[in-house]
Protein backbone atom coordinates (compact mmCIF):
# COMPACT_ATOMS: atom_id res chain seq x y z
CA UNK A 1 0.00 0.00 0.00
CA UNK A 2 1.42 3.38 -0.93
CA UNK A 3 1.57 6.12 1.66
CA UNK A 4 -1.71 7.68 2.67
CA UNK A 5 -2.10 11.10 1.08
CA UNK A 6 -1.85 13.84 3.63
CA UNK A 7 -3.28 17.32 3.57
CA UNK A 8 -0.39 18.78 1.57
CA UNK A 9 0.00 16.00 -1.03
CA UNK A 10 -1.53 16.57 -4.45
CA UNK A 11 -3.61 13.53 -5.40
CA UNK A 12 -5.08 12.33 -8.68
CA UNK A 13 -8.37 14.18 -8.22
CA UNK A 14 -6.49 17.44 -7.50
CA UNK A 15 -4.54 16.93 -10.73
CA UNK A 16 -7.69 16.21 -12.74
CA UNK A 17 -9.45 19.27 -11.32
CA UNK A 18 -6.38 21.47 -11.61
CA UNK A 19 -6.24 22.14 -7.87
CA UNK A 20 -3.44 22.83 -5.44
CA UNK A 21 -3.96 21.10 -2.07
CA UNK A 22 -3.87 24.45 -0.25
CA UNK A 23 -6.29 26.19 -2.64
CA UNK A 24 -9.87 26.96 -1.62
CA UNK A 25 -11.23 23.86 -3.37
CA UNK A 26 -8.28 21.73 -2.30
CA UNK A 27 -9.10 22.63 1.30
CA UNK A 28 -12.81 22.04 0.68
CA UNK A 29 -12.03 18.50 -0.51
CA UNK A 30 -9.94 17.96 2.61
CA UNK A 31 -12.92 18.64 4.84
CA UNK A 32 -13.76 15.08 3.77
CA UNK A 33 -10.46 13.35 4.59
CA UNK A 34 -11.91 9.82 4.41
CA UNK A 35 -13.19 10.50 0.92
CA UNK A 36 -9.85 11.95 -0.22
CA UNK A 37 -7.88 9.04 1.29
CA UNK A 38 -10.01 6.17 0.00
CA UNK A 39 -10.51 7.77 -3.41
CA UNK A 40 -6.75 7.95 -3.94
CA UNK A 41 -6.28 4.39 -2.70
CA UNK A 42 -9.11 3.27 -5.01
CA UNK A 43 -7.17 4.73 -7.92
CA UNK A 44 -4.15 2.67 -6.91
CA UNK A 45 -6.22 -0.49 -6.37
CA UNK A 46 -7.83 -0.09 -9.79
CA UNK A 47 -4.83 0.94 -11.91
CA UNK A 48 -1.77 -0.46 -10.12
CA UNK A 49 -2.97 -3.49 -8.15
CA UNK A 50 -0.40 -5.87 -6.71
CA UNK A 51 -2.41 -8.74 -8.17
CA UNK A 52 -4.07 -7.80 -11.47
CA UNK A 53 -6.05 -11.03 -11.92
CA UNK A 54 -5.01 -11.13 -15.56
CA UNK A 55 -6.30 -7.69 -16.60
CA UNK A 56 -3.10 -5.87 -17.58
CA UNK A 57 -2.13 -2.32 -16.69
CA UNK A 58 -2.16 -1.37 -20.39
CA UNK A 59 -5.68 -2.79 -20.82
CA UNK A 60 -6.89 -0.94 -17.74
CA UNK A 61 -5.56 2.42 -18.88
CA UNK A 62 -6.83 1.92 -22.44
CA UNK A 63 -10.31 1.07 -21.14
CA UNK A 64 -10.24 4.21 -18.98
CA UNK A 65 -9.25 6.34 -21.96
CA UNK A 66 -12.16 4.90 -23.91
CA UNK A 67 -14.55 6.04 -21.13
CA UNK A 68 -13.07 9.53 -21.13
CA UNK A 69 -13.63 9.67 -24.91
CA UNK A 70 -17.23 8.48 -24.57
CA UNK A 71 -17.86 11.13 -21.91
CA UNK A 72 -16.12 13.79 -24.05
CA UNK A 73 -13.94 14.77 -21.07
CA UNK A 74 -10.77 16.27 -22.55
CA UNK A 75 -8.80 16.53 -19.33
CA UNK A 76 -9.59 12.93 -18.39
CA UNK A 77 -8.48 11.82 -21.88
CA UNK A 78 -5.20 13.67 -21.48
CA UNK A 79 -4.68 12.00 -18.09
CA UNK A 80 -5.18 8.47 -19.41
CA UNK A 81 -3.18 9.09 -22.59
CA UNK A 82 -0.25 10.08 -20.38
CA UNK A 83 -0.72 7.00 -18.21
CA UNK A 84 -0.90 4.79 -21.32
CA UNK A 85 2.57 5.97 -22.30
CA UNK A 86 3.85 5.20 -18.77
CA UNK A 87 2.47 1.67 -19.04
CA UNK A 88 3.80 1.12 -22.53
CA UNK A 89 0.24 0.83 -23.75
CA UNK A 90 0.07 3.71 -26.23
CA UNK A 91 -0.94 1.45 -29.11
CA UNK A 92 -3.76 -0.22 -27.22
CA UNK A 93 -4.89 3.18 -25.93
CA UNK A 94 -4.98 4.61 -29.44
CA UNK A 95 -7.18 1.72 -30.50
CA UNK A 96 -9.50 2.30 -27.55
CA UNK A 97 -9.86 5.96 -28.47
CA UNK A 98 -10.64 5.05 -32.08
CA UNK A 99 -12.71 1.86 -32.15
CA UNK A 100 -12.33 1.39 -35.90
CA UNK A 101 -8.64 0.69 -35.33
CA UNK A 102 -9.15 -1.68 -32.38
CA UNK A 103 -7.51 -5.10 -32.75
CA UNK A 104 -10.11 -7.64 -33.89
CA UNK A 105 -9.05 -9.82 -31.02
CA UNK A 106 -12.22 -11.25 -29.38
CA UNK A 107 -11.08 -10.71 -25.80
CA UNK A 108 -10.36 -7.01 -26.35
CA UNK A 109 -13.55 -6.49 -28.37
CA UNK A 110 -15.57 -8.04 -25.55
CA UNK A 111 -13.84 -5.79 -23.00
CA UNK A 112 -14.56 -2.68 -25.09
CA UNK A 113 -18.19 -3.74 -25.50
CA UNK A 114 -18.53 -3.94 -21.71
CA UNK A 115 -16.86 -0.55 -21.27
CA UNK A 116 -19.17 1.12 -23.79
CA UNK A 117 -22.36 -0.46 -22.51
CA UNK A 118 -21.66 0.27 -18.90
CA UNK A 119 -20.65 3.87 -19.53
CA UNK A 120 -23.39 4.91 -21.96
CA UNK A 121 -26.35 2.64 -21.20
CA UNK A 122 -25.80 0.68 -17.98
CA UNK A 123 -29.41 -0.53 -17.96
CA UNK A 124 -28.71 -2.61 -21.06
CA UNK A 125 -26.24 -4.85 -19.18
CA UNK A 126 -27.30 -8.51 -19.20
CA UNK A 127 -26.07 -11.81 -17.84
CA UNK A 128 -24.94 -12.92 -21.29
CA UNK A 129 -22.39 -10.07 -21.34
CA UNK A 130 -20.75 -11.39 -18.16
CA UNK A 131 -20.83 -14.90 -19.62
CA UNK A 132 -19.11 -13.55 -22.77
CA UNK A 133 -16.35 -11.90 -20.72
CA UNK A 134 -15.70 -15.13 -18.83
CA UNK A 135 -15.83 -17.13 -22.08
CA UNK A 136 -13.24 -14.82 -23.64
CA UNK A 137 -10.79 -15.84 -20.94
CA UNK A 138 -11.21 -13.19 -18.24
CA UNK A 139 -11.03 -14.52 -14.69
CA UNK A 140 -13.85 -13.63 -12.28
CA UNK A 141 -11.37 -11.25 -10.64
CA UNK A 142 -10.67 -9.54 -13.97
CA UNK A 143 -14.40 -9.16 -14.67
CA UNK A 144 -14.94 -7.49 -11.28
CA UNK A 145 -11.84 -5.32 -11.72
CA UNK A 146 -13.10 -4.19 -15.15
CA UNK A 147 -16.55 -3.28 -13.82
CA UNK A 148 -14.96 -1.44 -10.87
CA UNK A 149 -12.75 0.44 -13.32
CA UNK A 150 -15.62 1.56 -15.56
CA UNK A 151 -17.62 2.62 -12.51
CA UNK A 152 -14.64 4.46 -11.01
CA UNK A 153 -13.82 6.48 -14.14
CA UNK A 154 -17.49 7.45 -14.40
CA UNK A 155 -17.20 8.60 -10.76
CA UNK A 156 -14.10 10.65 -11.59
CA UNK A 157 -15.85 12.49 -14.41
CA UNK A 158 -18.74 13.50 -12.11
CA UNK A 159 -16.49 14.78 -9.32
CA UNK A 160 -14.35 16.63 -11.82
CA UNK A 161 -17.45 18.35 -13.24
CA UNK A 162 -18.67 19.24 -9.76
CA UNK A 163 -15.33 20.77 -8.80
CA UNK A 164 -15.24 22.69 -12.10
CA UNK A 165 -18.61 24.27 -11.26
CA UNK A 166 -17.58 25.03 -7.67
CA UNK A 167 -14.44 26.67 -9.00
CA UNK A 168 -16.42 28.93 -11.30
CA UNK A 169 -18.19 30.78 -8.49
CA UNK A 170 -16.83 32.51 -5.39
CA UNK B 1 -36.26 10.61 -19.17
CA UNK B 2 -34.87 8.79 -22.17
CA UNK B 3 -36.77 5.62 -21.31
CA UNK B 4 -39.59 4.52 -19.05
CA UNK B 5 -38.56 3.58 -15.55
CA UNK B 6 -38.66 -0.08 -14.71
CA UNK B 7 -40.32 -1.32 -11.58
CA UNK B 8 -39.17 1.38 -9.14
CA UNK B 9 -41.35 0.26 -6.28
CA UNK B 10 -40.65 1.07 -2.68
CA UNK B 11 -41.22 -2.59 -1.94
CA UNK B 12 -38.43 -4.95 -1.11
CA UNK B 13 -36.10 -6.04 -3.87
CA UNK B 14 -33.22 -8.46 -3.58
CA UNK B 15 -30.17 -8.62 -5.83
CA UNK B 16 -29.10 -11.82 -7.55
CA UNK B 17 -25.53 -12.03 -8.90
CA UNK B 18 -24.60 -13.22 -12.41
CA UNK B 19 -21.16 -14.32 -11.31
CA UNK B 20 -20.53 -16.92 -8.63
CA UNK B 21 -19.75 -15.11 -5.35
CA UNK B 22 -16.61 -15.89 -3.40
CA UNK B 23 -17.26 -18.71 -0.95
CA UNK B 24 -16.97 -16.96 2.43
CA UNK B 25 -15.57 -20.10 4.04
CA UNK B 26 -12.86 -20.43 1.39
CA UNK B 27 -11.98 -16.70 1.19
CA UNK B 28 -8.32 -15.66 1.26
CA UNK B 29 -6.98 -13.49 4.08
CA UNK B 30 -7.06 -10.43 1.77
CA UNK B 31 -10.66 -11.16 0.80
CA UNK B 32 -11.70 -11.57 4.44
CA UNK B 33 -10.11 -8.25 5.33
CA UNK B 34 -11.77 -6.49 2.41
CA UNK B 35 -15.15 -7.88 3.48
CA UNK B 36 -14.89 -6.49 7.01
CA UNK B 37 -16.23 -3.04 6.19
CA UNK B 38 -19.31 -3.08 4.01
CA UNK B 39 -22.20 -0.69 3.36
CA UNK B 40 -25.17 -2.04 5.25
CA UNK B 41 -28.05 -3.21 3.15
CA UNK B 42 -29.99 -6.40 2.59
CA UNK B 43 -28.00 -7.51 -0.44
CA UNK B 44 -24.63 -6.87 1.11
CA UNK B 45 -23.94 -10.57 1.38
CA UNK B 46 -24.05 -11.58 -2.27
CA UNK B 47 -22.91 -8.20 -3.58
CA UNK B 48 -19.86 -7.91 -1.32
CA UNK B 49 -18.94 -11.55 -1.94
CA UNK B 50 -19.01 -10.94 -5.71
CA UNK B 51 -16.86 -7.82 -5.35
CA UNK B 52 -14.47 -9.80 -3.13
CA UNK B 53 -13.12 -11.52 -6.27
CA UNK B 54 -11.06 -8.31 -6.54
CA UNK B 55 -10.38 -7.61 -2.86
CA UNK B 56 -8.11 -4.57 -3.29
CA UNK B 57 -10.80 -2.45 -4.97
CA UNK B 58 -13.49 -3.62 -2.53
CA UNK B 59 -11.30 -2.75 0.47
CA UNK B 60 -11.23 0.93 -0.60
CA UNK B 61 -14.70 1.23 -2.09
CA UNK B 62 -16.56 0.34 1.11
CA UNK B 63 -14.99 3.04 3.34
CA UNK B 64 -15.25 5.52 0.44
CA UNK B 65 -18.97 4.80 0.22
CA UNK B 66 -19.40 5.19 3.97
CA UNK B 67 -17.49 8.49 4.01
CA UNK B 68 -19.68 9.88 1.23
CA UNK B 69 -23.08 8.70 2.43
CA UNK B 70 -22.59 8.83 6.23
CA UNK B 71 -19.92 11.54 6.79
CA UNK B 72 -20.84 13.94 9.59
CA UNK B 73 -21.86 17.61 9.05
CA UNK B 74 -22.45 18.99 5.58
CA UNK B 75 -25.40 17.96 3.45
CA UNK B 76 -28.24 16.30 5.41
CA UNK B 77 -28.24 12.57 4.81
CA UNK B 78 -31.75 12.66 3.35
CA UNK B 79 -30.50 14.92 0.55
CA UNK B 80 -27.60 12.56 -0.19
CA UNK B 81 -30.12 9.72 -0.43
CA UNK B 82 -32.30 11.79 -2.77
CA UNK B 83 -29.25 12.36 -4.98
CA UNK B 84 -28.71 8.59 -4.95
CA UNK B 85 -32.33 7.95 -5.96
CA UNK B 86 -32.22 10.50 -8.80
CA UNK B 87 -28.94 9.08 -10.12
CA UNK B 88 -30.30 5.53 -9.91
CA UNK B 89 -33.37 6.58 -11.88
CA UNK B 90 -31.23 8.16 -14.61
CA UNK B 91 -29.24 4.94 -14.90
CA UNK B 92 -32.28 2.70 -14.56
CA UNK B 93 -30.94 0.87 -11.49
CA UNK B 94 -34.15 -0.43 -9.92
CA UNK B 95 -32.37 -2.09 -7.04
CA UNK B 96 -30.45 1.02 -5.86
CA UNK B 97 -33.47 3.28 -6.42
CA UNK B 98 -35.62 1.02 -4.27
CA UNK B 99 -33.13 0.76 -1.38
CA UNK B 100 -32.30 4.46 -1.31
CA UNK B 101 -35.87 5.69 -1.75
CA UNK B 102 -36.62 3.74 1.39
CA UNK B 103 -33.67 5.35 3.21
CA UNK B 104 -34.76 8.80 2.03
CA UNK B 105 -38.26 8.25 3.43
CA UNK B 106 -36.89 6.94 6.75
CA UNK B 107 -34.70 10.03 7.13
CA UNK B 108 -37.05 12.69 5.75
CA UNK B 109 -40.49 11.27 6.66
CA UNK B 110 -41.56 12.45 3.20
CA UNK B 111 -42.97 9.46 1.30
CA UNK B 112 -44.90 11.91 -0.88
CA UNK B 113 -41.67 13.05 -2.55
CA UNK B 114 -40.90 9.51 -3.70
CA UNK B 115 -44.53 8.85 -4.67
CA UNK B 116 -44.42 11.88 -6.99
CA UNK B 117 -41.07 10.92 -8.42
CA UNK B 118 -42.43 7.49 -9.32
CA UNK B 119 -45.80 8.74 -10.54
CA UNK B 120 -44.60 11.69 -12.59
CA UNK B 121 -40.93 11.00 -13.19
CA UNK B 122 -37.99 13.24 -12.55
CA UNK B 123 -39.80 16.28 -13.93
CA UNK B 124 -42.25 16.05 -11.03
CA UNK B 125 -42.82 19.41 -9.41
CA UNK B 126 -41.19 18.97 -6.01
CA UNK B 127 -40.72 21.62 -3.39
CA UNK B 128 -37.86 23.94 -4.35
CA UNK B 129 -35.15 22.26 -2.29
CA UNK B 130 -35.97 18.74 -3.41
CA UNK B 131 -36.34 19.96 -6.98
CA UNK B 132 -32.95 21.69 -6.87
CA UNK B 133 -31.26 18.56 -5.46
CA UNK B 134 -32.97 16.27 -8.00
CA UNK B 135 -32.37 18.47 -11.03
CA UNK B 136 -28.70 18.91 -10.27
CA UNK B 137 -28.26 15.18 -9.61
CA UNK B 138 -29.97 14.22 -12.86
CA UNK B 139 -27.79 16.54 -14.94
CA UNK B 140 -24.58 15.42 -13.27
CA UNK B 141 -25.48 11.74 -13.54
CA UNK B 142 -26.47 12.06 -17.18
CA UNK B 143 -23.76 14.20 -18.78
CA UNK B 144 -21.12 15.76 -16.51
CA UNK B 145 -19.24 17.55 -19.29
CA UNK B 146 -22.41 19.39 -20.38
CA UNK B 147 -22.85 21.05 -16.97
CA UNK B 148 -22.58 24.82 -16.77
CA UNK B 149 -21.92 27.33 -13.99
CA UNK B 150 -25.60 28.24 -13.92
CA UNK B 151 -26.54 24.69 -12.92
CA UNK B 152 -25.37 25.51 -9.39
CA UNK B 153 -27.68 28.51 -9.04
CA UNK B 154 -30.76 26.59 -7.79
CA UNK B 155 -28.66 24.90 -5.09
CA UNK B 156 -27.15 28.23 -4.04
CA UNK B 157 -30.63 29.76 -3.97
CA UNK B 158 -31.61 27.07 -1.46
CA UNK B 159 -28.67 28.12 0.71
CA UNK B 160 -26.42 25.11 0.09
CA UNK B 161 -22.80 25.75 1.10
CA UNK B 162 -19.80 24.63 -0.94
CA UNK B 163 -19.33 21.63 1.37
CA UNK B 164 -22.97 20.65 0.99
CA UNK B 165 -22.71 20.90 -2.79
CA UNK B 166 -19.52 18.82 -2.76
CA UNK B 167 -21.35 16.23 -0.65
CA UNK B 168 -24.11 16.05 -3.26
CA UNK B 169 -21.54 15.77 -6.06
CA UNK B 170 -19.89 12.90 -4.20
CA UNK B 171 -23.25 11.15 -3.67
CA UNK B 172 -24.13 11.39 -7.38
CA UNK B 173 -20.64 10.20 -8.34
CA UNK B 174 -20.84 7.31 -5.84
CA UNK B 175 -24.10 6.12 -7.37
CA UNK B 176 -22.73 6.60 -10.88
CA UNK B 177 -20.28 4.00 -9.57
CA UNK B 178 -22.61 1.77 -7.51
CA UNK B 179 -25.34 1.58 -10.15
CA UNK B 180 -22.85 0.34 -12.76
CA UNK B 181 -21.65 -2.46 -10.49
CA UNK B 182 -25.15 -3.51 -9.50
CA UNK B 183 -26.37 -3.36 -13.11
CA UNK B 184 -23.47 -5.20 -14.71
CA UNK B 185 -22.92 -7.95 -12.14
CA UNK B 186 -26.47 -9.04 -11.33
CA UNK B 187 -30.13 -8.11 -11.36
CA UNK B 188 -32.96 -7.13 -9.00
CA UNK B 189 -35.39 -9.87 -8.08
CA UNK B 190 -38.52 -9.74 -5.90
CA UNK B 191 -37.61 -10.14 -2.23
Amino acid sequence: MSPTPTADVRDVMDELAGLAPDSRLGQLRRQRPDVVRHLQRSDEAIFTPRNDGGLSAAERVAAALRIAVLLRDDRLQEHYRARAIEHDGAQLAASAADPSSAPREPRWQTILGHVDRLTSDPDSARREHIDALLASGLSPQAVIALSQLVAYVNFQARVRAGLRLLGSQP
Amino acid sequence: MSKPMRDFTRGELEWAPWITPVDADAASEEQRQALKITPSNRAVGAYALVLAHDPASLAERSPLYNGIMFGTRGLPRADRELGAVATSQVNGCAYCASVHAKRFVELSKRPDVIDRLYAEGLQALLDPRHKAVCDFSVKLARDPVAMKEGDLAPLRAQGLTDLEILDLVHAVAMFSWANRLMQSLGEPVPG
